[in-house]
């Protein structure tokens, strides 16, 4: 444990060789990601283990000393950085893995793996920090790794489009999570989480304080996990090459926003309102977000959709004071949803297009990616025994634990949607007669269906480790020694757990009433006014181009007029001057020494006289 | 003085310039003796060995409490050895650079004398960092700056280098001349030489015309060390002599023989003229009055370097005014006069030597296998030898203040020394960060040569002597690793300096 720093230098490594020598190796670039991959999860679950066994390690040295004030700089592994550590790099392992045949024969091929290995560093530093301020420079070197990977297909004029969004919404985030940062800061004295909450539970910090700094960090946690009203650039950031969006945007960068908030929770926890928040924010994106799923044509954006509101599902159980809750989601979703994507990745290399509308009845030609799929769609409607199942439990009893009656029900209506329009999804894609067009599809080499069988295992044992049959395990690993977390098992009565099985249960029935066996209509909603409003995502787009852009590009009218008539004004001014001040110096360097002693003899005796005549001595 | 008084001097505190002055000896006597086919390379790894020695010697003398010698003529005190330790890294560096150095005409026969006449500019700073008293200290500064007239001139048949040998023969005999004049007005209110008493002296003074006449001292000596560090009024003198300098000389000039500058503005101000009071004992430093003055010249030197380097051509001259605006952001440090001085001081200098001499090395490399001088030549670098533009890169973006390298930290120290002072310089640090903004054109300038610009011919293979390769790799190990660690190098000065505190002593 004390190396765990080593970790994230393997993905590092990997990244700066391939940047360098990516261009000789070609494909074989692969194996280098691969390796050290494998060698940087290897490493994890080693530490993993260890820390069950030993306490919380930290190390840090002082990085700068400005003043009294030392910044530090080192690594801390406690329960959430290990379990983290885990899940980010088998996930990334087995996305380097796919990748290779995903990517085969791709031009820029080894640039691939090289971001690859860049964002797995970043996101396993921004795990490991001890402190806001390591975070956050982490937390922009991921943000620029996903830049990178969105805007992988340049030469796409949505996948630049995209890229630049994804920037530019994660940023408007970031700036809330800088200023709570500083304020923090401010208030602390110090970056350090441990000190900040000893602050905290000190009632150093005044409540309005906690308040305001939990809210504007939680606002950088909106734009990374993509909650409402920051979550446009999510679906998006769907150009991206698939196995980037398995990693990136479902199973580990979007869900550094819960990480975030999951690691400062006893700041968040000291405040109502900020939970509150949290909750509200959480439990409208799950539901609002399922809503869109609902009628969405594309079989990544309807998994996009689907991953925010998971994603609100989690910041709900954290809001509700669900710690384990949330964190337990993390790690199943990271699971099912990285599977549903590489299979939905699986589909795309098979047929070419990522219209459901286009596929169906590819069941008897995917053999392993069918099954596969389906495994990763029963999880995730939280069919039981599956581990979807037991997270989103454990969500529900937070919620109604925590006495959000309305919060927990629209959870249980959002659950109902995410059911149907998973198993919409998958009977359109797999059910149904065979297109005529699609006579030529093929199963994917097993270099792609062998990670994916990885992910499927998981997605279903990954919830034994904290259910109420067999012993909450998990939740009482997370929160040992710390009690600021909450408990490790809330109790909730076991009608919930009926409820939300019969809704899911519900929603697969009427998903397969519709779109299997087509006893109703397909087109229920027909072309109703809300079927409109749906498909078009609620126009949050429109509505950000018609306020915030008409707004700004109003506004951009007038900046551009000050722009070119009174700024650059200035600044050929400016440059002018600095200019011409540069043309007569090098003019009177003329290379005459009389000149340069003179300078010096002038210089001097303005200097003396000035003294003489301001200092007084004159008399 | 009769032997045994001689023999009960502690003179093992002189070993590092011991071992300096015998391998001069020892270069001298062997380059008259060896035969003329043997190459005179040999005696450049010799001094080499003979820096290495004495930085070892340093090393040893490391956390004794001050000594004084010689009637308190030579003192080393932590002051001394920190600021020694920089002279002689630098002096090293440069080393390896003059052994890589083949002009085009050859230097066969001179090499020798090229290499002791290092070794001897570089006693002479070491003397000027211990010295005690205004004759040794004198003394010091005309064996380096001497050394340095012939060495601005060592290829003879070149008449850049003869140009500049000219240039900074009178140029610097004017400052000296200035300086010496300034000496004598303190002397003569003082009627010693030796720093410490000079101090005791003038603490006591009341008398305000005696007063008004070491302010004319200060202003005289300040000018005439400004020469040696190249600021404003006596900057002039750079640009041309920088050019026509052989290039490891040029390198020497900008940061051995500017280092040893600042080591001699900082002994004299902070021991003399911070001593004297303005009206009568424990009133205000004259010091204290005169901080305007120095702030108005670091920013003048800031502006005119950054300024003028906009419009150069020539590589070596658009370094030279660099290093004009460099020694602005140093007397920057000067002028705000804060707690941590030396500190501030002693790092920047440090990240200076590495970024700088980093940067010469590459200079040196590519003016000498394109002939040329001009920027242009740099054009295309990065797809001819990748590892060499990315060096390149570093010193540069270290010199421009780029988070990462040695020379943000050296700026963040800069600034926050300005600031935490009472009154705080805001118009001194807003001049700074508005020419170091200006500095990023030209920069950058050579930057997109290296990285945008195609190459000329791409005939021009580059064979990176080990020499070279070694500073260059030195550098940039440095350059990086105190921009990301800057507290290795602070904690090592913390720790073993004592906080300067005995340099009153």
């Amino acid at each position: 444990m004390e190396n765990a720093w080593i970790i994230p230098l393997f993905p590092l490594l990997s990244f700066l060789f391939l940047i360098f020598f990516g261009k000789r190796l070609k494909e074989a670039s692969a194996y280098i990601g691969i390796l050290l991959s494998l060698a940087s999860f290897v490493y994890s679950l080693l530490v993993l283990f260890e820390r069950f066994s030993s306490p919380t390690h930290k190390a840090e040295s002082v990085w700068l000393t400005i003043g009294d004030v030392q910044l530090t700089a080192g690594f801390e592994v406690n329960q959430l950085n290990a379990l983290m550590l885990v899940i980010v790099s088998l996930v990334s392992f087995l996305v380097h893995t796919y990748s290779k045949g995903y990517m085969h024969g791709d031009e820029r091929f080894h640039v691939y793996y090289a971001y690859l290995g860049l964002f797995t560093f970043a996101m396993l530093g921004l795990v490991l920090s001890p402190n806001l301020l390591q975070t956050y420079i982490f937390w922009e070197l991921v943000g620029l790794g996903s830049f990178l990977l969105i805007g992988f297909y340049f030469y796409k004029e949505e996948a630049k489009k995209a890229a630049k969004k994804a920037f530019i919404m994660t940023r408007i985030g970031d700036v809330g999570l800088l200023i709570g940062m500083i304020l923090l800061f401010w208030q602390v004295g110090s970056f350090e989480y441990d000190e900040i909450f000893a602050a905290v539970e000190a009632g150093a910090v005044s409540s309005t304080m906690i308040t305001l700094t939990a809210i504007l960090i939680f606002i950088g946690a909106v734009g990374k996990s993509g909650q409402f009203p920051l979550h446009t650039w999510l679906p998006d950031a769907m150009e991206g090459p698939t196995p980037v969006s398995a990693l990136i945007h479902a199973a580990t960068m979007v869900a550094a926003g819960v990480y975030l908030v999951a690691s400062l929770f006893p700041l968040f926890s000291a405040s109502e309102t900020a939970l509150l928040t949290v909750a509200i924010i959480g439990a409208f994106t799950a539901i609002f977000a399922a809503s869109i799923g609902l009628v969405q044509k594309d079989i990544k954006r309807v998994l996009a959709y689907s991953t925010v509101s998971q994603l609100g599902y989690m910041m709900l159980a954290l809001g509700s004071a669900g710690y384990v809750a949330g964190v337990f989601h993390l790690m199943t979703h990271a699971f099912f949803k990285a599977l549903l994507f590489l299979a939905a990745g699986s589909v795309i290399h098979a047929v070419h297009t990522q219209d459901i509308e286009k596929m169906g009845g590819l069941w008897k030609k995917l053999r392993v990616t069918g099954p596969l799929f389906l495994i990763g769609t029963l999880a995730i409607s939280g069919v039981p025994l599956f581990s979807g199942f037991f997270s989103k439990d454990e969500i529900l009893i937070a919620a109604w634990a925590n006495g959000n009656t309305v919060l927990f029900w629209l959870a249980v209506v959002a659950a109902f949607f995410t059911a149907f329009y998973m198993f919409r999804l998958f009977f359109m894609v797999f059910s149904g007669e065979s297109r005529s067009d699609m006579k030529h599809v093929k199963e994917s080499p097993s270099v792609m269906t062998v990670p994916m069988m990885v992910l499927a295992i998981l997605a279903v044992v990954a919830g034994y480790v904290n259910t109420p049959w067999f012993g909450t395990f998990l939740g009482d690993w997370l929160t040992e020694g710390n009690p600021a977390l909450g408990h490790g098992h809330i109790e909730g009565p076991s009608w919930i757990m009926i409820v939300a099985t019969v809704v899911s249960l519900l929603g697969i029935f009427l998903a397969w009433l519709i779109y299997s066996k087509r006893s109703l209509s397909r087109d229920w909603l027909g072309a109703s006014t809300l079927y409109t409003i749906l498909y078009n995502k609620y126009y949050i787009d429109e509505l950000y181009e018609l306020t915030v852009l008409k707004v700004t590009k109003g506004l951009s009218l007038i900046l551009r007029f000050i722009e070119t008539f009174i700024v650059e004004g200035i600044v050929k001014g400016v440059s002018g001057a600095v200019s011409g001040l540069g043309h007569l110096g090098s003019r009177f360097q003329s290379g005459q020494i009389q000149r340069y002693g003179a300078v010096a003899f002038v210089g001097l005796a303005i200097l003396i006289v000035v003294f003489a005549v301001t200092g007084g001595y004159l008399k | 003085m009769d032997l045994e008084t001689l023999l009960s001097f502690k003179w093992s505190i002189m070993t590092p310039e011991f071992i300096i002055l015998g391998v001069i000896t020892l270069l001298s006597l062997l380059d008259l003796f060896m035969a003329k086919s043997v190459n005179r390379k040999l005696l450049g790894w010799l001094g080499l060995a003979g820096i290495l020695g004495a930085l070892v010697a340093l090393l040893t003398l490391m956390g004794n409490s001050p000594e004084a010698i010689l009637y308190d003529t030579f003192r080393l005190d932590s002051f001394a050895i920190a600021f020694k330790l920089l002279l002689l890294i630098g002096s090293a560096l440069v080393f390896l650079i003059a052994i890589s150095y083949e002009p085009k005409e050859g230097l066969t026969e001179y090499r020798g004398e090229f290499y002791y006449l290092f070794l001897a500019a570089l006693l002479g700073a070491m003397m000027m960092s211990s010295s005690g008293d205004l004759i040794t200290l004198f003394i010091g500064l005309e064996l380096l700056s001497i050394s340095s007239y012939i060495l601005a001139g060592i290829r003879k048949k070149h008449s850049g280098s003869n140009e500049s040998a000219m240039k900074y023969v009178v140029n610097g005999g004017i400052s000296t001349s200035i300086t010496i004049f300034g000496m004598s007005y303190v002397y003569g209110l003082t009627g010693t030489t030796n720093l410490l008493d000079m101090a005791r002296h003038v603490i006591t003074l009341a008398d305000s015309q005696h007063i008004y006449l070491l302010g004319l001292a200060f202003f005289m000596i300040f000018v005439g060390l400004s020469f040696k560090v190249a600021t404003a009024p006596f900057h002039m003198w750079a640009p041309d002599v920088y050019q026509g300098a052989p290039t490891p000389v040029t390198a020497f000039l900008s940061v051995v023989s500017k280092t040893a500058g600042f080591i001699l503005i900082v002994r004299i101000l902070m021991v003399i003229f911070y001593n004297i009071p303005t009206e009568g004992p424990g009133s205000m430093p004259l010091l204290i009055k005169v901080q305007d003055y120095i702030a108005f010249l670091a920013a003048a030197t800031m502006i005119i370097g950054n300024v003028v380097a906009l419009r150069q051509k020539n590589i070596k001259r658009l370094f030279a005014y660099s290093s004009i605006a460099q020694a602005g952001y140093l007397l920057v440090v000067v002028a705000s006069m804060s707690a941590f001085l030396f500190d501030t001081l002693w790092f920047y200098l440090g990240a200076y030597l590495f970024m700088n001499l980093g940067a010469f090395a590459i200079i040196q490399l590519i003016t000498q296998k394109t002939g040329s001088e001009d920027i242009a030549e740099f054009a295309g670098l990065y797809r001819k030898a990748p590892i060499l533009a990315i060096a390149m890169a570093v010193f540069i973006l270290s010199l421009a203040g780029i988070p990462g390298t040695a020379g943000f930290i050296g700026k963040l120290n800069i600034f926050m020394g300005a600031l935490v002072v009472e009154p705080a310089h805001y118009v001194l640090v807003s001049i700074m960060i508005a020419t170091t903004v200006v500095s990023y054109f030209y920069y950058f300038g050579v930057m997109v040569q290296m990285f945008f610009r195609p190459a000329a011919n791409d005939e021009v293979k580059f064979k990176l002597p080990a020499g070279l390769g070694v500073v260059i790799g030195v550098c940039v190990f440095a350059t990086i690793l105190f921009g990301v660690a800057p507290n290795v190098a602070l904690d090592f000065l913390q720790g073993n300096f004592n906080q300067f505190s005995d340099f009153f002593q």
